[in-house]
């Protein structure tokens, strides 16, 4: 299965979206409802907690669903006897890999661990009862046998030569070697004038979703499954799924209600789906499955260790001009596609410097540890936390000031980077220029007091990015009632960000009406219409080009009646506040309320209702990318290691900003989440066993540790997003990580600090090293 | 060989499974003690519950019978005794006591100890007593029962072996409450009632260097009172945590005295969370004590508390980043007491 591959240099036309328009253009459309700050249309139901979540979901008859798990991080399994758990009275079903049959789970691992398990936390077998105390009874009945085998708990281990296999099978535990190869990368490197190495590591962390993991399953008709679920994708799930027990597409009907948060970590099925799916299939009675507290963090497929070694290659006067990279993931005991992501780390970077080269080794080792996948920010927060760290400190090396450097190789509008990608949007120098100034940064950069410290970083996210599938497509519906509210039928997740929203605003913009007047269904794949999900920065973008799609089919379809109605031409109608009017007679209006009711009232009986969809123009990759710089101040405490994020001043060229509010909402969110990533969060093993499996031990931040924000909504309006938006999914958190990463790096001193999270008892050693050596200097003098 | 199911109900969601037990609540303290003594070792005496209730439902506790106290309106009492001490009943509040003239108000350190405790919603339910009697913890032991099944047992539930430091012949787990260091600095004393005896312990005396049997509380034995003398205002609570609120300390430092500017008459500096009791500093105090409160002398009182702590675990935090941590602490207090 292991997997290696090279990449060069592709053909870089085809990767050029089709643009009749001329670049560069700032006009701004007049728009009455985009660009308000509106609240969450669903924020009353969540602050007083009236939202559905898949675990308040109560079916008929549902049964408790408890899963055993592996004790060992590699061992045989000479025998399961689970005849004293069935005859647990109130047990209905205990079923093992015996049971899953030929299903697994996306191809990839097993539903439950036949022979040998490879991690602690696999699933063994499973319970239906009609409590918890009574499945959990019956998991202590179920008598396993193991053997216990050699294990592999770290990359360096499972690099070693005569490692043990993890899988019996994967050569030198090396799940997936590619090599990406852009531009020309050793002819840059020969011609620098300056080269800077450095290393970084990346520690093991969990997403911390506020919901945990959980699955509602109701199959106890063979021919509809029902799964209530928190998903970032449910048109994935369904087409895992499906195939996997036999059923049509339509057969399988995925819930995903309100998702409690994601961060990445709920963009495919996972074994406790299946495991609930086949109890339910076997008791005919609707199971649940929720995991609790240490097994929520068995579960989570986050990040795991990422290592990373960097070289780059300078020109004497600042140019940046070429990246060689390598990182090594640990995938942990399945392997996934964490080393495909990595290429995404490393052409980032491209993405914001005019390179001449870039290469990036990404290995994926396996090892006995949980499988890993990604966390909020992907594996783009880490290396862009590294190479943002490596540019502030060598800029002091060299005498130069980091935001010169920033400024100097930053790319504008019409750049084609290394992999074909054409920016045509690009406010980078722009964000950098505002956060410069709002700082106040030439004042003080340098000129701090010791262990206070300022750092930039800069950074750059792709909004969408078509390439897994054929069709990158969200379609969406809209409703128009004959009272004149409008609703939207959506299959993007909410997750939190506030997607649902976006789109009401959207469609609120292109109809004239409050968005306040609107109601969103999504959530339901019997209901809403086909969205590939809530990933890859693609929401605003193609949902929300889908939207604004299905709106205008909505507004084509009223002006019929307007027109005639109003005696003018339906091109000269202008939908705006409540009103509709024309261009050329402002007085000759109605109101959108009375023209719907007379749209359907009339002889016609016209029912409203629009539909539209929307897929890149691209056969592979993007259209737009977000661009942003930030600063980062921050302080250490010399004497503990405990280091305060002061303030972060935050510049992102979104494309435009369809809702402030919700905008300035990411930013909080993921500033947040990029200083805990940063600073905080780390699962700590002991041989694959988590050490702080709880909310209380895994150190997040809390509200009294969020610093200042200032919020800066660069708008550059992209051609291709809907009223040029672009996104504000993770680039923001990209940005973050590395600024507050810089900061910490210029408060002591300059030095790199190459490993995260910058826990104090870390500070703390780099600090007391740089005090030895400052003091063994001054003996020596 | 036995099984591990990691399902843990420790989610705020679902029903976390209480072991099966009886539950009491007494009416009186004579009624509470009677019942201490019937059922011994099987009892545990719950008061605000934070603590207790958590780790019955982490079964690390499995008490037949729940004894609450939270009726008996003797132990809710604070009064001023005619020396000039104040004596607080056990089962008060500890956001009562922050803010109560006779206690908070009357020892800034104490209260700086209290109100450093976990969160607003747990210093509304825990009281004084339960934060004395805080189970000492571990990351093996504070993880639900099916967790730990992952691993041996260890001296706190039924092997001899402690998962934090393996040589070890004791258990490690840490005392990482709040205010006990206050209290020692503070001079505190503790009653203790069993059925037809109480006496009266220094909480100095009160801690056992073990993380297994960790107060000389003996079975049947209820804290029911805490008389703090007077004393000066020279007082000072620190405590070092991962992040603000909600957390229990990394390390904590209490420090009293008596005189004027760098030249005092009495110390008593204390160490908390750090080992599996509280520490009281006797060479660092010495050399202030002798020297006053110059900048050397902190130094120099500082140097000594390494030799005083003895083995740090590696515990919530690498031990030799917690060695530097009581350093740090014991200097900022004795700073802070100069300047008081």
């Amino acid at each position: 299965m292991a997997r290696k591959t090279e990449i060069g240099t592709p053909d870089r036309s085809r990767r050029r979206p089709k643009f009749d328009g001329e670049l560069g253009s700032r006009e701004k459309i007049d728009l009455d409802v985009i660009g308000k700050r509106q609240p969450r249309l669903d924020g009353p139901e969540k602050v007083s907690g009236r939202s559905v979540f898949a675990d308040d979901v109560q079916l008929p008859g549902m049964l408790c669903g408890k899963i055993l798990r592996s004790r060992y991080a590699h061992a045989r399994i000479l025998g399961i006897d689970t005849s004293r758990a069935e005859a647990l009275p109130g047990v209905k079903a205990v079923i093992t890999a015996t049971d899953a049959g030929e299903i697994d789970v996306n191809g990839r691992e097993p539903v439950f661990a036949s022979d040998v398990v490879t991690y602690i936390g696999e699933e063994i077998a499973a319970v239906a009862a009609l409590d918890e105390l009574t499945a959990e009874k019956a998991l202590d009945l179920i008598e396993i046998e193991y053997e216990e085998l050699p294990a592999v708990m770290s990359m360096r281990r499972a690099l070693k030569e005569g490692a043990p296999l993890v899988d019996g099978k994967t050569e030198g535990n090396v799940w997936s070697d590619d090599i990406d190869n852009y531009g020309e990368v050793e002819p840059a490197f020969e011609a620098a004038d300056y080269i800077f190495e450095e290393k970084y590591e990346a520690g093991v962390t969990h997403n911390l979703f506020a919901e945990f993991h959980v699955a509602v399953v109701d199959f106890s008709l063979p021919d509809k499954l029902t799964l209530y679920t928190p998903t970032q994708t449910s048109y994935l799930m369904q087409h895992a799924l499906a195939p996997a027990f036999g059923l049509t597409l339509s057969q399988v009907q995925i819930i995903h209600l309100n998702t409690g948060g994601a961060f990445s970590g709920r963009g495919s099925v996972r074994p406790h789906h299946y495991i609930a799916i086949l109890l339910s299939r076997e008791t005919r009675r609707p199971v649940k499955i929720f995991a609790t507290g240490d097994e929520e963090f068995l579960v989570c497929r986050a990040l795991g260790e990422n290592k990373y070694k960097m070289r780059m290659a300078m020109k004497k006067d600042g140019t940046i001009t070429a990246f060689d990279m390598e990182a090594e993931m640990d995938g942990g005991a399945v392997g996934t596609e964490v080393g495909y992501f990595g290429w995404m780390a490393g052409l980032c970077n491209s993405w914001v410097f005019p390179l001449e080269g870039l290469r990036m080794r990404r290995r994926c080792v396996l090892t006995n540890n949980r499988p890993n996948f990604l966390g909020h920010g992907g594996l783009m927060l880490s290396t862009n936390a590294a190479i943002m760290q490596l540019i502030n400190t060598v800029a002091k090396k060299i005498d130069r000031d980091p935001m010169d450097i920033m400024y100097q190789n930053a790319i504008e509008e019409g750049h084609t980077g290394l992999s074909g990608e054409w920016f045509a949007s690009c406010g980078l120098r722009e964000c950098i220029e505002t956060v410069r100034k709002a700082s106040d940064w030439d004042n003080r950069y340098g000129k701090l007091e010791p262990y206070h410290g300022l750092g930039i970083g800069i950074g750059s996210m792709a909004a969408g990015a078509k390439g897994a599938f054929r069709h990158d497509t969200s379609a969406v519906m809209v409703r128009v009632s004959e009272d004149g509210i409008v609703t939207v039928y959506t299959g993007i997740p909410d997750m939190g960000q506030g997607t649902h929203t976006t789109m009401a605003v959207i469609v609120a913009e292109v109809l004239g009406i409050d968005p306040n007047d609107m109601k969103v269904v999504a959530g339901d794949t019997d209901l809403t219409p086909i969205d590939v999900g809530a990933f890859a920065q693609r929401g605003t973008i193609q949902t929300g080009n889908a939207a604004r799609n299905a709106a205008l089919d909505a507004r084509e379809q009223l002006t019929v009646y307007a027109a005639g109605k109003l005696e003018v031409d339906k091109d000269d109608l202008v939908f705006r506040g409540g009103k509709v009017y024309a261009q050329s007679a402002p007085d000759k209006l109605m109101n959108f309320k009375d023209l719907v009711y007379k749209t359907l009232h009339g002889k016609e009986g016209r029912s409203v209702m629009g539909r539209g969809f929307y897929n890149s123009p691209l056969q592979f990759g993007t259209t737009s990318w977000s661009f942003g710089a930030q600063i980062a101040e921050v302080k250490v405490d010399p004497d503990t290691g405990e280091v305060q994020v002061l303030k972060v001043w935050v510049a992102h060229d979104l494309g435009r900003a369809i809702n402030p509010l919700a905008c300035e909402g990411q930013i909080d969110g993921q500033v947040y989440s990029a200083m805990s990533q940063i600073l905080y969060e780390e699962v700590q093993t002991d041989a694959g066993l988590y050490l702080n499996p709880s909310r209380l031990e895994y150190k997040v931040p809390r509200s009294y540790e969020m610093p200042e924000i200032d919020y800066y909504l660069i708008e550059t309006i992209d051609p291709f997003g809907p009223f040029g938006a672009k996104e504000i999914g993770e680039g923001i958190i990209v940005v973050s990580g590395g600024a507050i990463a810089a900061a910490v790096s210029d408060a002591l001193g300059g030095e790199f600090i190459g490993e995260m999270p910058m826990a104090p008892w870390r500070v703390l050693k780099h600090i007391k090293r740089a005090q030895r050596q400052e003091a063994a200097g001054r003996t020596a003098a | 060989m036995g099984c591990l199911h990691l399902l843990p109900s420790r989610g705020v969601f679902i029903a976390m499974l209480l072991p099966d037990h009886s539950y009491v609540k007494a009416k009186s303290l004579e009624e509470c003690l009677k019942t201490l003594r019937e059922t011994g070792e099987k009892a545990k005496v719950v008061a605000g519950g934070t603590d207790v209730i958590f780790n019955m439902r982490l079964k690390l506790f499995q008490p037949e019978v729940a004894v609450s106290i939270r009726g008996l309106k003797d132990l809710q009492q604070v009064d001023e005794l005619d020396d000039g001490s104040v004596r607080i009943g056990a089962a008060c509040r500890l956001a009562d006591l922050i803010d109560h003239p006779l206690a908070g108000g009357r020892y800034p350190a104490f209260k700086q100890s209290l109100e450093a405790v976990a969160s607003t919603h747990i210093r509304n339910m825990g009281t004084l007593g339960g934060n004395i009697c805080l189970e000492t913890r571990c990351w093996y032991t504070n993880n639900s029962d099916q967790w730990r099944e992952g691993l041996q047992g260890c001296y706190k539930t039924d092997s001899e072996l402690c998962h934090v430091i393996k040589s070890s012949s004791k258990c490690h787990a840490i005392n990482n409450s709040d205010s006990p260091p206050a209290l020692i600095a503070l001079g505190a004393m503790l009653t203790l009632q069993k059925e037809g005896a109480t006496r009266e312990v220094p909480i100095a005396e009160f801690y056992r260097a073990d993380g297994v049997n960790f107060s000389v509380l003996e079975p049947g034995e209820l804290v029911t009172h805490v008389t703090i003398p007077p004393v000066s205002d020279r007082q000072v609570f620190i405590k070092i945590t991962p992040r603000k609120g909600m957390d229990f300390s990394l390390g904590a430092v209490a420090a009293r005295c008596d005189g004027q500017g760098e030249q005092i008459s009495n110390i008593t500096i204390v160490l908390g969370s750090l080992v599996t009791a509280p520490v009281v500093l006797d060479k660092p105090a010495q050399v202030v004590l002798e020297a006053g409160l110059t900048d050397d002398a902190i130094e120099k009182a500082a140097d000594l508390v390494r030799d005083e702590l003895g083995e740090v675990s590696n515990l919530y935090g690498r031990s030799i980043y917690k060695r530097q941590i009581a350093i740090v602490l014991v200097k900022r207090a004795l700073v802070q007491l100069r300047e008081l």
